[in-house]
């Protein structure tokens, strides 16, 4: 038998009734200790626990809308794992009034978030972006090609031998990394973006004119253009979209509550996270590059030379290597020397 | 509106008549003043018997919360975002059960369930937001002016559900505002923001809390709310003043500066590379002039607000300072960042402490006498929706 003090409200008006509830384990008998009102009983069964929440009180709902609150924690817990009520909720109350298991909690949501950030993530959006239609990467390349074209680009202004000349050099790296993609290339007039290349979803790859006039031999430009090959083969387009789009709603759910107070604090990630990504992928085009090259038996030095004079000729890029898109450009240029060493 | 079903309600012995509370109302129009500050006992207010002051008490503690909070997150992580619904549960239930009003705390009672399937509904809304918006950059015009279409929508059952959720003595509170009023509110009138030149924001603040503190109801009392939107200019102006002024001394100091004591300013600038760090500081100025108005209009339209929010038999007091606030806030954003985010508990149960500790109820009868009236069960989804986009729809 089971007896303790608690608030009784009957749900129609405010009144609170100080009430003495026993129970034998079946029924809940609660009787009045001011009023002169008959004794209530109830089934147990029919009776609702509110789960644990630290230490506020505890609430039993009861049949036909009325409640009791007690600040006898024990006694309704008691009851409540007789009846076998709330196991989930119970077990979240026990963690939640642990310092250790609560700072164990803060050890496993600093382990999930970093095996989500770096594993979880990454393979979702590699099964998205497999899972894609092909239809939907080319409508959203037409998309972006038009921003760039209107935004940036101008119409190419090489001649049309020089450009014959280069995409044939661009079949033949296709043709000897073998393709499942079918990249294409196009030439811009880069205005602005300077002497650059780049890799849109449905295969479509650019490269500035400014490129090919910074380049000293093709070699310079097989390798630029296999690095771009490597970004569409594997599918980093569509990846870096998945990916960004799952840590956006990873940090949604985090922050949750608190974007008022830190709404700056949790765009850092954010940017941290999304770089370091594309860090990874830049590395996987260089390696594969590298690796083309040197089956080429050209080695990596014109990739190196040119990767060198692109960064002369685009200064005050930032120099803060955690939120780079790119690697370092040292980092990237030990990495090829390292493919040439190996060979 | 419809009175629900206010049936069982018992009238209290010592509420006064009918016709006493309208004369009064006539005598002392658009305010209730007179009832909370009147200390005239031969004031037409005697036939009040029972007068009773209640200050509400706030008892969570930063260790506590953050013990759940922490749980909270590892698990909504765990689980890749489904136990988001119990934690926001457990947090505004754990608020709640803190919050004591004549020895008696507020409770929240809805159903994770509920809240889940808003939260999916409104995942699958942002996933297609994002698809439509990288296909064609049309698709996404189209969705955000269906979303800001059905904003009023999804406010109007968010602040039902939770009030309908919202309990005090097993009483649920009720959300008893028309949906057409939130049309006004929320579509309406932001709509004319640019047609007047911004000039119409104080009024839209001001309908943003009259549809709040106009509707929200405890039980079968309606809410009576008799502010007018003039305070809120007057607060807007003061706020305007204030932003001008801090400019002014800002200018003034860079004037000053510049012309008095360059060469001293260019030896700083050497010896510091000042010129590097002043738009750092300009920055950091501008951040805290801007959250201390906000802190301000905050404190001032919130006590406002409550001073003339009377319905039958109840007033609120709400003593909020600025000064206060902007201490708060302050030092709470330091902690927060120093701490990596760990300290936001603390944060969180600082500064809802001293805004709750900060307000009174007065009562004219005993809290006991309140009755209950039936609401329908609410859906969830509007309450995850305005959650989700960070919507400020509260006080």
């Amino acid at each position: 038998m089971i007896s303790f003090k608690a608030t009784y409200f009957d749900g129609t008006i405010s009144t609170p009734h100080r009430v003495q509830v026993r129970s034998d384990g079946a029924g809940l008998r609660i009787r009045f200790e001011t009023d002169s009102r008959p004794e209530i009983r109830f089934a147990l069964k029919d009776c609702h626990f509110r789960p644990p929440l630290g230490k506020a009180n505890r609430s039993i709902l009861l049949p036909g809308g009325a409640r009791c609150d007690t600040e006898d924690r024990e006694a309704a817990a008691v009851l409540e794992a007789h009846r076998g009520l709330n196991r989930g909720m119970r077990m979240v109350g026990f963690i939640e009034s642990r310092w250790k298991l609560a700072l164990g909690s803060l050890a496993g949501l600093v382990l999930c978030i970093w095996s989500l950030t770096s594993f979880g993530i990454p393979l979702l959006a590699d099964f998205a972006a497999a899972a894609v239609p092909a239809e939907f990467s080319r409508e959203l390349s037409r998309q972006a090609l038009e921003v760039l074209d209107t935004r940036f680009f101008e119409p190419s202004q090489l001649d049309r031998d020089r450009s014959a000349e280069l995409q044939k050099l661009f079949r033949r790296i296709v043709d000897h990394q073998g393709s499942r993609m079918h990249p294409v290339l196009e030439f811009r007039k880069g205005g602005p973006v300077g002497p650059n290349a780049m890799a849109l979803p449905s295969g479509l790859i650019l490269v500035t004119d400014e490129l090919v006039a910074l380049a000293a031999n093709d070699h310079d430009i097989a390798g630029v253009m296999a690095h771009e090959i490597a970004h569409v083969e594997n599918r980093h387009g569509l990846r870096t979209l998945f990916q960004n789009t799952g840590v956006f709603l990873l940090l949604s759910v985090l922050a949750g509550d608190v974007t008022s107070v830190t709404s700056l604090a949790g765009i850092l990630p954010l940017i941290l996270i999304k770089s370091g990504y594309s860090r990874r992928f830049e590395s996987e085009a260089d390696r594969a590059a590298g690796t083309l090259l040197v089956e080429m038996g050209w080695g990596t030095a014109p990739f190196r030379n040119i990767l060198t004079r692109i960064s002369h000729e685009t200064p005050g890029r930032p120099v803060y290597s955690l939120f780079a898109t790119h690697p370092n450009l040292d980092e990237r240029i030990r990495l090829l020397k390292q493919l040439d060493a190996d060979d | 509106m419809p009175a629900g079903g206010c049936k069982d309600f018992m009238k209290p012995e010592n509420t006064p008549p009918e016709n006493e509370l309208e004369c009064l109302e006539l005598e002392n129009p658009g305010a209730c003043d007179d009832f909370c500050r009147s200390a005239d006992p031969e004031g037409p207010l005697t036939v009040y018997q029972v007068r009773q002051k209640h200050n509400v008490h706030f008892t969570g503690t930063a260790g506590e919360y953050f013990r759940i909070w922490i749980v909270n997150l590892f698990l909504t992580v765990l689980t890749l975002g489904i136990y988001a619904a119990w934690a926001k549960v457990r947090t505004r239930r754990y608020f709640y059960a803190h919050t004591f009003l004549a020895d008696q705390p507020f409770d929240y009672m809805a159903n994770p369930w509920f809240i889940l399937r808003g939260n999916v509904f409104i995942g699958a809304g942002i996933l297609f937001y994002l698809a439509a918006e990288r296909l064609a950059p049309i698709y996404g015009v189209i969705v955000v002016v269906l979303f800001y279409a059905g904003l009023p929508f999804l406010v109007y059952k968010s602040l039902r559900f939770n009030a309908h959720n919202s309990t005090y003595r097993n009483i649920r509170f009720r959300f008893c505002g028309s949906l057409k009023d939130g049309y006004k509110t929320y579509l309406l009138v932001p709509l004319m923001i640019p047609l007047t030149l911004g000039l119409i924001v104080p009024y839209w603040i001001y309908r943003r809390k009259k549809y709040f503190f106009e509707n929200f109801s405890f039980g079968c009392t309606r809410n009576v709310f008799r502010g007018t939107a003039g305070p809120f200019y007057r607060a807007y102006s003061y706020a305007g003043l204030i932003m001008m002024g801090l400019a002014a001394v800002a200018a003034g100091s860079t004037f000053l500066i510049v012309t008095r004591w360059r060469n001293f300013a260019l030896q700083l600038d050497g010896a510091l590379g000042l010129s590097t760090l002043a738009p750092i500081g300009a920055y950091l100025a501008a951040l805290l002039a801007f959250t201390f108005v906000q802190q301000f209009l905050y404190a001032r339209l919130t006590n406002y607000c409550w001073s003339r929010t009377c319905p039958q038999g109840l007033r609120f007091e709400s003593r909020l300072k600025a000064r206060r606030l902007l201490w708060l806030r302050l030092t709470n954003v330091l902690a927060v960042i120093l701490s990596l985010g760990l300290l936001i508990p603390w944060a969180k149960v600082r500064r809802t402490r001293y805004i709750l500790n900060s307000l009174t109820v007065i009562t004219d009868r005993s809290l006991d006498a309140f009755a209950a009236a039936e609401t329908p069960v609410e859906s969830a989804v509007g309450e995850t929706a305005t959650d989700f986009f960070d919507i400020d729809i509260g006080l």
